[in-house]
């Protein structure tokens, strides 16, 4: 597995409840696609963050238990250098990583290859799939500070891409995208970028995630409240009465149909029509 | 009686038109959504109507008064507003610093500021955060402190730019509710949001801009239970609409509640046991 956490305990500086209590998962195979949900202040960003090596080493805190991200110690300075580019994150923040260095798009996709060391060539052609890949070849040569809010998140999570990373962390990836965008990340993005690493998103918003989640964790309070198939645990009433599961899930309790209840339109209509 | 309004507003940052010619205003009470795609100016005209940014051609007005040559301090004692991302504007020490400042700025008492500050961050569930510092509550949450700090200047007009974004379910039923509720008490409200589903439950007229003109301008209804407009608006029908098409539920319900009621209907006819 490419993050593996035994008894993870982390505190954000100054705050005395912790916002992961003894964690310990493996997730983020490659190839797979993990959800990772649960209520505001659940720990599933933070979840991210530790398994990036940014918490506690850019966040600070105190973390307990033994983080492995890619076999590597994220605490260590050794083990951060050698996760650079293979590991991606997209913070919930997209505007706080930018570079700050580039004049266009081309350039910020560009930024994180050639900070691997890449020739000319490879980078070339990685910025040009990333493009390809997101479809916003006709932002190259705008300037990242005049983007939209929307277009700036899938910049950002293309110059992420752009590393070829094999493991991918994404916090809320499509939060700001339009029902077309996110409709093409979950659709098309998600499932080409698969091919190549493992995925975890965090998200409150399971209505679409769940068409490519091949598992779901659900956190509580810093706690692992649930883990695997996606279907009964989004399913039944404890996920659908505390608001983490789907719209459909909700509507199908509230009409009283019996657990578990269907996960998205399609299999609620299938349900009502046979 | 007029909130606020826009009339043959252009505005561009340097590089061709962002907005073309926009005309739009609303009334107090009135709950406005503003959808569209990615890149289309939604952002813009909501900071033209906080006065950060002023108009290229036409005018942008505030009850009676236009915003030329005004500053959003100017405007402050009527306009509230929610940035996108809550960084843009948070820079108290403590929640309940922040959400008391505009008041305080307004010249109310050090009480009563108190009082507002509480009420607005009572009705989010951010109450028992307010002797954290902003930065350190998780984003979304970062989100909410800024939309208190709005409502507690009691502005006339309230502009939120994506309200819901990044909110759990509990939490984006909070903030419809206190939406409901300011525009009950005589509030204009105009939010930028994606989410159809939120702006569904939520508001009753959504304007959808693109390429920096406003393309439709009806009641959440009309738009929401017409996939074929919706599409071709790049709207995505919310799920809940699209059970209540798929099986032409009685009514047309679009809402989540009253999409649950009629399907509990057909599918118990005697009712819920």
């Amino acid at each position: 597995m490419s993050v593996e956490f035994t008894a993870v305990t982390f505190r954000y500086p100054g705050s005395a409840d912790p916002a992961l209590s003894n964690v310990s998962i493996a997730l983020g195979e490659r190839g797979s696609i993990t959800v990772l949900t649960g209520a505001l202040g659940a720990g599933c960003s933070t979840l991210l963050l530790v398994a990036a090596g940014l918490a506690p080493h850019v966040t600070g805190g105190d973390l307990q238990g033994a983080v492995r991200t890619l076999g590597e110690n994220g605490t260590t300075k050794d083990g951060r250098a050698s996760l650079a580019g293979r590991v991606g994150t997209l913070l919930a923040t997209p505007w706080t990583q930018l570079s700050g260095m580039s004049f266009t798009v081309w350039e910020e996709i560009a930024f994180g290859p050639a900070n691997l060391g890449w020739t000319r060539d490879r980078i070339d052609g990685a910025v040009d799939r990333a493009l390809a890949t997101f479809d916003i070849a006709r932002l190259a040569e705008r300037d990242p500070q005049t983007l939209s809010g929307g277009e700036l998140q899938l910049v950002m999570f293309a110059a992420v891409a752009a590393m070829e990373p094999v493991l991918l962390l994404l916090d809320e990836p499509v939060q700001e995208l339009d029902p077309r965008r996110s409709d093409q990340v979950y659709a098309e993005v998600l499932p080409t970028l698969a091919e190549q690493a493992g995925i975890v998103i965090a998200t409150t918003n399971v209505d679409r995630a769940v068409d490519v989640a091949d598992r779901v964790l659900v956190l509580d309070n810093g706690r692992i409240l649930a883990d695997g198939d996606p279907a009964p645990i989004l399913g039944g009433s404890t996920m659908v009465a505390g608001g983490r599961s789907t719209t459909a899930a909700r509507i199908a309790r509230d009409a009283g149909f019996s657990e578990p209840y269907p996960l998205t339109v399609d299999a609620l209509i299938q349900r009502v029509v046979s | 009686m007029t909130a606020f309004r826009l009339s043959g507003v252009s505005f561009s940052y340097g590089k061709g038109p962002v907005l073309k010619n926009v005309s739009l205003e609303a009334a107090a009470g009135e709950m406005v959504a503003l959808l569209g795609p990615n890149g289309a100016g939604k952002t813009t005209l909501t900071r033209l109507l906080v006065a950060l940014l002023h108009p290229d051609a036409g005018t942008v007005s505030i009850g009676s008064e236009t915003t030329d040559g005004k500053s959003p301090e100017d405007l402050a004692d009527r306009v509230g507003y929610v940035f996108q991302h809550p960084d843009q504007q948070l820079f108290a020490r403590t929640v309940l610093e922040e959400v008391a400042f505009g008041p305080r700025q307004r010249g109310v008492g050090a009480t009563e500021a108190h009082d507002l500050a509480m009420d607005a961050l009572v009705h989010l569930g951010m109450h028992t955060a307010r002797e954290s510092h902003p930065y350190d509550i998780p984003l979304a949450q970062r989100k909410l402190v800024t939309i208190a700090a709005a409502v507690a200047q009691r502005p006339r007009v309230l502009v939120l730019d994506e309200p819901a974004q990044g909110l759990d379910r509990e939490t984006t039923d909070r903030v419809s509710a206190l939406i409901r509720e300011m525009a009950g008490e005589g509030v204009a409200v105009l939010a930028v949001s994606h989410d159809l589903a939120f702006v569904a439950e939520t508001f009753d007229r959504v304007l959808v801009l693109t390429n920096g003109e406003v393309v439709a301008d009806d009641c959440a209804r009309n738009l929401i239970m017409n996939p074929v407009r919706a599409t071709d608006l790049g709207l995505r029908q919310p799920d809940a609409a699209r059970i209540s098409s798929a099986l032409d539920l009685p009514g047309a319900p679009f809402r989540m509640h009253d999409v649950s009621q009629a399907l509990a209907g057909r599918l118990h006819p005697g009712g819920l046991q």
